[in-house]
């Protein structure tokens, strides 16, 4: 043992980009097309940029052609105001919704393979919670590229990335910010492919690090999305916000997780439980199968509860079915192939003659790092965090409040992307060299890696995790409650303990996975105990937080939730209001973003 | 009803520390719709938390998991263990890394070697097409799009690398792929460019059009067939 760690060099761009998905280099293609020849270095925790999990995204990207005759960009305001459960930022609303088209020009320009109309041009398809006339008829407004939008948008900017000479740290991580005088200056990253830590000094540091819902046992997110940048963030006793808004989606395929797209169930897929009972008539007799994920999410975990649920033989799983059999061969064909397939693939299951397993699956996190409307980090509701910024699912500025609309989030992706970039490029005309390497860098992250090198303890790391996903999805999943959630704070405190004696299997520093995992594992019980103590204060339900205790929306949380970790299990909350200058402009249509109903 | 099989794995393993390659067995049960990526992870839950593994997105949209299984390249998240059982007619399977890169631990390559073949075919569009007069999106009829869209599907996955038959000094089917993409997409300009990317010395002139690439795609892309139309001249 004793492996002395070291920083092994120090590199100097005048940008650092922490995660290469969509965001991130989104981003680092705006800076480098308004400054030329900034250098930037993008880390990413996967084998390459491309491979980041924006490419998993199916299904759209919404966006309201300003010459368009029956869309108007007031509707798409107005269905994220209302979809979020009167909990995002209406100035970031505006901002995005009203950016949105351009940004879609962007792509398309850049060689995004967009799906086309016979005329030619952008093609455009429904989605759930998007309507025309504020709420009336649905609206087609999400531009897709078939059932694999988010990989065209992966590969056009990493395309462009390539283009403009940004370097790639690749199976590299991030994994202590570096501060000086309360500036950010860079990050050290810890490459995995040859073991060596690096210090990163840059004038600006961007965090896109995406997803992070890997605690829950059934979920969507690649295996990566474990929360490193908000524990990051947590870290360096900065805030993270609304955190107990995570979102579940009803049809993920028992076992793996694997999102079965909403357009299923717009197909005319039915739910049914153990008994075949087209259930969710009894539950939103109108929306029937087409409500909002978190009611239909609810409506399933309900019926399992009620012991009408099946358990999957194989994944030894609770379930309930989702019907495809009576679906004309001609749409399973040419509209649903891609998914259905999914079922066939990763359950062996024939959705055409046979029943196909699904369950909630949690797929998003509505909170994260609060940013102001330029992605600025702030360290409170008032101030920021100069020399870092953040876009993405990492990010919460906050465009989804409590509940995010199907294809909002690669919108947000790109725009915020793009505001990001420019705020840096100006940014980067006067700010001031990072200077030299501060004298404590690293302490931390070597503190942590030379605990993990030295353990010796019995506990298995597959024990802790299990027990981590299964708690998380029972007592921090799609329904909360008082009791449940003090349970979950003390049963978190005690996995943390028995994290502390786990058994490493190599002590190599070389591509270690059990190593790595070890230090994404603290990451997962840090940001599950944050949004355990973030759902146990917020006494009301919204958008995807549900309190069966308090199942109402109430006034008296009518703000974001900020959240401080500077001890393990020692949360400190505080507020950010909510933005409401839509509705304070008193323009037209302002009675629309008041404090409205949310019903379909 | 869930049948569980006995398997048999005998996985290549190297160590970077030391050095050293081997071939380790290891013997596990497991239910019939486990994926090849969940019997890693049961391996290392269970029996060895050392060995290295490649994944990120386990449903087939990243082509990170790619790993030769009895020879044959495929996508690790997308093959069921009554799959393999079935198409392989064994219960013992050899696991090897794909050779397009050197390899880093175990099972995990160089990604970012093998990647280097396909930044060199320059992805993006080089010289974009003028814009169209009302300042919009550049009009590309769904029938000139449906000639090429195939091609966009790949997740660069390097499956067809490995099957390939050409291995030295050639840039490889994907890497061309994404090449002829652009050949084919009506708002690039940069033809000429693109063309001596194409019939170079690494480029089509060594492919021997054996069509193992399309063969293994786990997108079903007949890429031969996009090497056949640029071998034949079609994109003058
Ligand atoms: C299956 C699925 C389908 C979806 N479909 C849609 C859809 O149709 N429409 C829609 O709008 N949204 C959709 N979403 C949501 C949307 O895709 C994501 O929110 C979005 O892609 C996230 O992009 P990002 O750039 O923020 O993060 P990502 O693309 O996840 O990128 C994060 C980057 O950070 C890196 N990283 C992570 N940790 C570290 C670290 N410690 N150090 C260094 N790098 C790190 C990663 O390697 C990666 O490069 C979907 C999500 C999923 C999971
Ligand atoms: S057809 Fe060409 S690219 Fe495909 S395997 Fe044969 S030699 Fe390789
Ligand atoms: S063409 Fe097919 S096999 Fe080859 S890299 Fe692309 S997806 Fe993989
Ligand atoms: S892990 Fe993404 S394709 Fe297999």
């Amino acid at each position: 043992m004793g492996k002395k760690l070291q920083i092994d060099s120090i590199l100097r761009p005048e940008v650092l980009v922490i995660g290469a998905g969509g965001a991130g280099l989104r981003c680092a293609v705006e800076i480098c097309e308004r400054r030329p020849g900034t250098s930037i270095i993008a880390v990413t925790k996967v084998y390459s940029p491309q491979k980041s999990h924006t490419a998993a995204a199916q299904g759209g990207m919404a966006a309201v052609d300003p010459k368009d005759p029956v869309d108007k960009i007031i509707y798409h305001m107005f269905d994220t105001w209302k979809g979020s459960d009167c909990s995002s930022d209406q100035n970031i609303i505006k901002k995005v919704c009203e950016s949105a088209w351009e940004q879609i020009l962007w792509l398309e320009r850049h060689g995004m393979h967009f799906s086309r109309t016979e005329e030619g041009r952008i093609a455009k398809r429904p989605f759930g919670g998007h309507m025309l006339n504020f709420g009336k008829v649905k609206a087609f407004r999400a531009c897709y590229e078939a059932d694999r939008t988010g990989k065209g948008i992966m590969d056009t900017v990493w395309a462009e990335s390539l283009k403009h000479g940004v370097i790639f740290l690749n199976q590299s991580v991030a994994c202590e910010l570096l501060f000086r005088n309360g500036r950010c200056i860079g990050a050290i990253v810890f490459m995995e492919q040859n073991g060596k830590f690096l210090a990163v000094l840059a004038k600006a540091t961007i965090m896109a690090t995406g997803g992070k819902t890997r605690m829950y046992q059934v979920s969507t997110n690649c295996r990566q999305n474990t929360g490193d940048g908000l524990a990051l963030i947590l870290q360096a006793g900065l805030p993270v916000m609304d955190l107990e808004a995570v979102q579940f989606h009803p049809t993920g395929i028992v076992g793996p997780g694997i999102l079965a797209s909403e357009a299923l169930r717009g197909e005319g897929g039915i739910l049914r439980n153990k008994d075949g009972e087209p259930f969710m008539e009894r539950y939103a007799p109108t929306a029937k199968d087409l409500a909002p994920r978190d009611l239909v999410s609810r409506c399933i975990m309900n019926e399992i509860r009620e012991g009408r649920g099946c358990v999957h033989p194989d994944h030894k799983l609770p379930h309930v079915w989702l019907d495809l059999r009576h679906i004309p061969e001609h749409v399973h064909r040419t509209r649903i192939q891609e998914v259905c397939g999914f079922f066939c693939k990763f359950v062996g299951v024939q959705p055409q003659h046979e029943l196909c397993p699904v369950t909630p699956t949690a797929h998003y996190q509505m909170g994260g790092s609060p940013t102001n409307e330029f992605g600025e980090v702030q360290k409170d509701a008032q101030e920021v965090v100069p020399g870092l910024y953040a876009c993405g699912e990492f990010a919460a500025a906050s465009l989804h409040g409590h509940n995010r609309l199907g294809t909002n989030s690669l919108l947000e992706l790109i725009t915020m992307g793009q505001v990001v970039g420019e705020r840096v490029a100006a940014y980067l005309h006067d700010a001031e060299a990072p200077g030299d390497l501060p004298q404590d860098a690293g302490s931390h992250v070597f503190s942590q890696f030379s605990r993990y090198l030295a353990s010796r303890g019995k506990t298995h790391y597959a024990e802790i995790r299990d027990a981590l996903r299964v708690l998380m999805m029972e007592k921090v999943g799609v329904f909360r409650n008082e009791k449940g959630l003090a349970e979950a704070i003390e049963k978190l405190k005690e996995l943390k303990q028995m994290a502390r004696h786990m058994k490493l299997s190599s002590r190599s520093l070389i591509m270690n996975q059990d190593l790595l995992q070890f230090w994404e594992l603290d990451h997962l019980l840090d940001v599950s105990m944050v949004i355990a103590h973030c759902a146990l204060a917020r006494k009301e339900s919204r958008g995807g937080h549900y309190r069966e205790d308090y199942p109402e929306r109430s006034p008296e949380f009518q703000y974001h939730t900020l959240a401080y970790m500077t001890e393990y299990g020692k949360v400190t909350l505080g507020r950010r209001p909510i933005d409401m200058s839509i509705f304070e402009a008193r323009g037209e249509h302002y009675e629309k973003f008041g404090i409205i109903e949310r019903k379909y | 009803m869930s049948q569980e099989y006995d398997l048999t794995l005998k996985i290549s393993r190297y160590d970077p520390d030391t050095q050293l390659s081997w071939v380790q067995v290891y013997r596990l049960k497991a239910g019939r719709i486990l994926r090849f990526v969940d019997l890693f992870r049961k391996i290392n839950d269970e029996q060895d938390p050392t060995l290295a593994w490649s994944s990120s997105c386990e449903h087939g949209q990243c082509g990170t998991c790619g790993m030769k299984i009895n020879g044959k390249p495929l996508l690790t998240c997308e093959l069921l263990v009554e799959n393999a059982v079935k198409f392989f007619k064994t219960q013992t399977f050899t696991v090897e890394p794909l050779t397009v890169a050197p390899v880093i631990r175990d099972l995990v390559i160089d990604m970012e070697k093998a990647y280097e073949r396909v930044h060199f075919v320059k992805p993006h569009i080089i010289q974009p097409a003028p814009q169209h007069p009302d300042g919009d999106e550049y009009r590309i009829s769904p029938r000139v799009l449906e000639t090429y869209v195939e091609a966009t599907r790949c997740i660069n996955c390097f499956c067809c690398a490995t099957a390939c038959v050409t291995q030295k000094n050639y840039l490889g089917p994907n890497a061309l792929l994404a090449n002829i993409v652009r050949l084919m997409d009506p708002r690039e300009m940069a033809k000429q460019e693109r063309m001596d990317i194409l019939y170079s010395d690494q480029g089509t002139p060594r492919c021997r059009t054996a069509q193992a690439c399309s063969f293994v795609c786990p997108k079903e892309i007949d890429i031969a067939h996009f090497i056949a139309l640029a071998k034949e001249g079609n994109f003058k």
